[in-house]
């Protein structure tokens, strides 16, 4: 494995580059070499896929990770650096790598760290009454403690509108319908919309302080319900950074069994999307279908998990369920009949010319924009980009089975909806292989009673929005220290953003749908 | 054809009994206006393969809005107040002017197609004037949609009645109802594309897939319900209820244009109860159609909308052209 960590050190131009377990890396550089180090990364092809700070404690200060992923060799390389108490300020890479922007504005929200150079220094997380100096993920603040709250204290700005003709329509926080709470500004002259500022973060509920103050074996069912959509893939990823913490294998009939979880939640998700996306055009006679394929699915999941949406399947070292030899038969033969209403589905929608003219060429979010912004998963997918982590740095039993990962050029509503059609096709594939290929043996393999003190370790998955990634981390005496969350969420809300613009007000719902981001996931 | 043929003209009623026939025939209709639409959602529901809400739920919600207490927002003037009962009144004053069950109009001699026009027009003129004046963006967004819409439906469903009006001689409603009640639907192909202009004009003015969306909640893409997004409680349920009754208006105006089959001639029960149960039977037919084009079809794309009823605006011309060949 030393081969590939001579290669990245190499390409990042670094004279030390420490090789944690396989696929991660970490080296530490100093401050002021970050943007340099970021140029070398995304010179040689590597991609940002995080980017946190941690607090070591007031004899250490804080430090700044950029966390970027290289697809050959695989692996994950964490770039970090300290961040001295006397110069609480680092050197932003935004300016050159939009998808630093929210990360690195979240890092000042919650830590009151300074990123120089940044060109939008204004809050993305905090909100406009949260009072100066209250950096809620630093040590010192006390998670308990009352904020003395300063209405008006920090306005958000919004884009001011010019020229004639031209209005803003404020749409939300609150939603008709059982949407989350979002606020969404557009300027626009008539119908078409010439920008859109997005607020969020409404639901912020300091889930990754939260992390800090819980046992870590508790920190799993914080991480199920992150994203109630999401709730296997947020599981996987926590539980995946503890188990290469304490370097505990997984059997291998856990790693099929926690695979047909995460493939089942993303064929729920994407089966709803898709009906979703009908409704939004006022079709819905197949909006109406694909909710019966949906309630299938999540009613078999009941029977089977006890979960209607997968939680409290996952465990720590393996999984909660078991799947005797009768029901993973049932399972197959539901998934049998859903593989063909499904083709029914789509074929009803794409043979329909009012609807494809819809979706085609709605809401495009380029290659290169997506590449910008850091976009994952089917957005990403969607917009010409070949990222899939199952593929890319593979998880659980998804190097053991065979299956494609579709990747779209459009950019708009329509290659999104194919993408999910598509990734159907190949989750049923999974599903088949892994159920029928299920091995014997042991489902859970227990942990130690402690964390290794001192030490991180990354978990990701590769979950049906995109990837899912928990870095966690421990102090001197092994209890959690950080946990940095990163929904797929919190990287595509910038692309909705950069998609919508150019479209009619009308058409934004679809657009929206059709990226079907996580509020509470973004928001954390 | 005997059918087509015990139809005899009206005999001139007292200006007073026409009203109260008038006020009679629009109160009947008010009646079973909510019911159109409850079949319709049942319908589409059906399609949907979902159990749909009861029949009489337009009822219930009416009942509900109206014993509610108005809300309206503090920035609201006259006018905001005034847009429901205005809109309410044209539709009814509508309704007055259409031969429903008998072979003329309560008040026919008020006026023909041009003041049928002109109600519905002012109707939805001070609705839209009305969602302006709270300042919400969304009112002003639907009222700029419904007008935009309106400015193509008009004209269209003007030609689509002229077409008609060009075989009576007349302008008058119960004129042209009485002239092809007399000689039956010729088939001709002015008449054919007459009435497929209208039926685009209705599910336009219904707000109606692919034109318009009643079941969604998605404010930005609404048309006719961002428009009146504002309004709560006895107001909203007046535009609720003159909206399901221009409905069912348009959907009499095409069944008694073109098919005016067994209309009665007296008010004899039994006349009566022959022209009511022909004429809840084509209304039904044109429900299931309306059904049928709802379940079929998206909404069209906001900026395709007016291509549609350019269509209906062709057709509208193509009728009127065809007639003098």
């Amino acid at each position: 494995m030393t081969a590939a960590r001579d290669v990245l050190r190499g390409r990042l131009g670094l004279p030390e580059l420490a090789e944690l377990r396989p696929g991660e890396f970490a080296a530490e550089v100093k401050r002021e070499q970050l943007p340099a180090v970021a140029d070398q990364a995304a010179g040689a092809g590597l991609r940002l896929a995080t980017l946190f700070a941690t607090d070591d404690g007031p004899a250490k200060g804080c430090a700044l990770h950029h966390l970027w992923a290289a697809r050959e060799p695989p692996g994950f390389v964490r770039i970090w650096t300290r961040v001295p108490a006397d110069s609480p300020r680092f050197p932003s890479i935004a300016a050159k790598y939009p998808v630093a922007n929210w990360f690195e504005r979240e890092v000042m929200d919650y830590f009151g760290l300074v990123p120089e150079g940044h060109p939008n220094t204004f809050r993305v997380a905090l909100h406009d009454d949260w009072p100066d100096g209250f950096p809620a993920l630093r040590k010192a603040f006390a998670d308990e403690q009352k904020v003395p709250r300063v209405p008006g204290n920090n306005p958000h700005p919004f884009r001011p509108v010019l020229g004639e003709g031209v209005f803003q329509v404020p749409v939300g926080p609150v939603h008709a319908g059982i949407i989350e709470p979002g606020h969404f500004r557009f300027g626009v002259a008539g119908e078409p919309v010439l920008y859109l500022q997005l607020r969020l973060f409404y639901v912020h509920k300091g889930i990754e302080k939260r992390f800090e103050k819980l046992p870590w074996r508790h920190g799993l069912f914080l991480a199920e319900s992150i994203s109630g959509d999401t709730a296997v893939g947020h599981a996987l990823a926590y539980a995946h950074a503890v188990e290469r913490l304490t370097g505990v294998e997984v059997p291998r009939r856990a790693r099929y069994l926690r695979t047909v979880l995460l493939e089942l939640e993303r064929l729920y998700n994407h089966v709803a999307d898709i009906g979703a996306i009908a409704t939004d055009v006022a079709f819905a006679v197949p909006a109406s279908r694909a909710q019966v394929l949906r309630e299938g699915l999540v009613a078999i999941q009941e029977r089977l998990f006890g979960a209607r949406l997968l939680r409290g399947t996952v465990a720590l070292g393996g999984v909660k369920c078991e799947l005797t030899l009768g029901r993973r038969n049932e399972l197959l033969v539901h998934l049998d009949r859903l593989g063909r209403e499904f083709d029914d589905l789509v074929k009803l929608l794409i043979d329909s010319g009012t609807f494809t003219d819809r979706v085609d060429g709605t809401g495009v979010l380029g290659t290169q924009a997506a590449r910008d912004l850091g976009v994952v998963g089917i957005a990403a997918r969607a917009s010409g980009l070949d990222l899939d982590l199952r593929r890319d740095q593979p998880h659980d039993a998804y190097a053991s089975l065979r299956f494609q990962v579709p990747v779209e050029e459009g950019g708009d509503v329509r290659a999104r909806l194919m993408v999910r059609a598509r990734e159907v096709e190949q989750s049923l594939s999974i599903l088949r292989q892994a159920l029928e290929g299920l091995p014997e043996g042991p489902s859970f393999t227990p942990l130690p009673d402690a964390l290794p003190a001192s030490s991180s370790a990354l978990g990701w998955a590769e979950a049906w929005r995109g990837e899912c990634l928990h870095w966690v981390q421990t102090d001197e005496e092994g209890r959690v220290a950080r946990v940095k969350v990163t929904d797929p969420s919190f990287k595509n809300w910038p692309g909705l953003g950069r998609a919508v613009p150019g479209n009619i007000l009308p058409d934004f719902p679809v657009i929206n749908k059709s990226f079907n981001l996580s509020y509470s996931g973004n928001d954390r | 054809m005997s059918g087509w043929t015990h139809v005899a003209s009206s005999t001139p009623l007292s200006l007073a009994r026409s009203f109260a026939f008038g006020l009679l025939q629009a109160a009947v209709l008010l009646a079973v206006a909510p019911l159109l639409r409850g079949v319709i959602k049942k319908m589409k529901a059906a399609f949907q393969t979902r159990q749909g809400p009861p029949l009489l739920q337009g009822y219930y919600d009416l009942a509900k809005l109206l014993r509610k207490e108005p809300v309206r927002s503090e920035t609201a003037s006259w006018v905001f107040v005034a847009g429901p009962r205005i809109y309410f009144a044209t539709a009814v004053a509508a309704t007055m002017l259409v031969p429903v069950l008998f072979a003329g109009a309560p008040l026919e001699q008020a006026g023909g197609i041009l003041v049928l026009v002109g109600l519905l027009a002012l109707g939805r003129f001070t609705l839209a004037i009305a969602s302006l004046d709270t300042g919400s963006p969304f009112g002003g967004m639907g009222g700029s949609r419904e007008m935009t819409v309106a400015a193509l439906a008009e004209p269209a469903l003007m030609l689509g009645l002229f077409t008609v009006a060009l075989w009576a001689g007349s302008l008058n409603l119960g004129d042209l109802v009485r002239t092809t009640a007399q000689r039956g639907p010729s088939g001709h192909p002015s008449e054919l594309l007459a009435a497929a202009a209208l039926f685009i004009v209705l599910l336009a003015e219904a707000g109606r897939v692919p034109v318009d969306n009643p079941a969604t909640h998605l404010e930005l893409t609404m048309i006719h319900e961002a428009m009146v997004l504002e309004y709560a409680g006895p107001d909203l349920a007046l535009v609720e209820w003159a909206s399901a009754l221009k409905e069912l208006l348009f959907m009499t105006l095409l069944v008694n244009l073109f098919l005016p089959l067994g209309l009665a001639a007296s008010a004899a029960p039994g006349a009566i109860a022959v022209s009511g149960a022909l004429y809840a039977g084509k209304v039904f037919f044109l429900a299931v159609a309306v059904t049928l084009v709802e379940s079929t079809n998206a909404k069209l794309r906001f900026f395709r909308v007016p291509e549609l009823m350019a269509l209906s605006l062709g057709l509208g011309f193509l009728a009127l052209a065809i007639r003098f060949l």
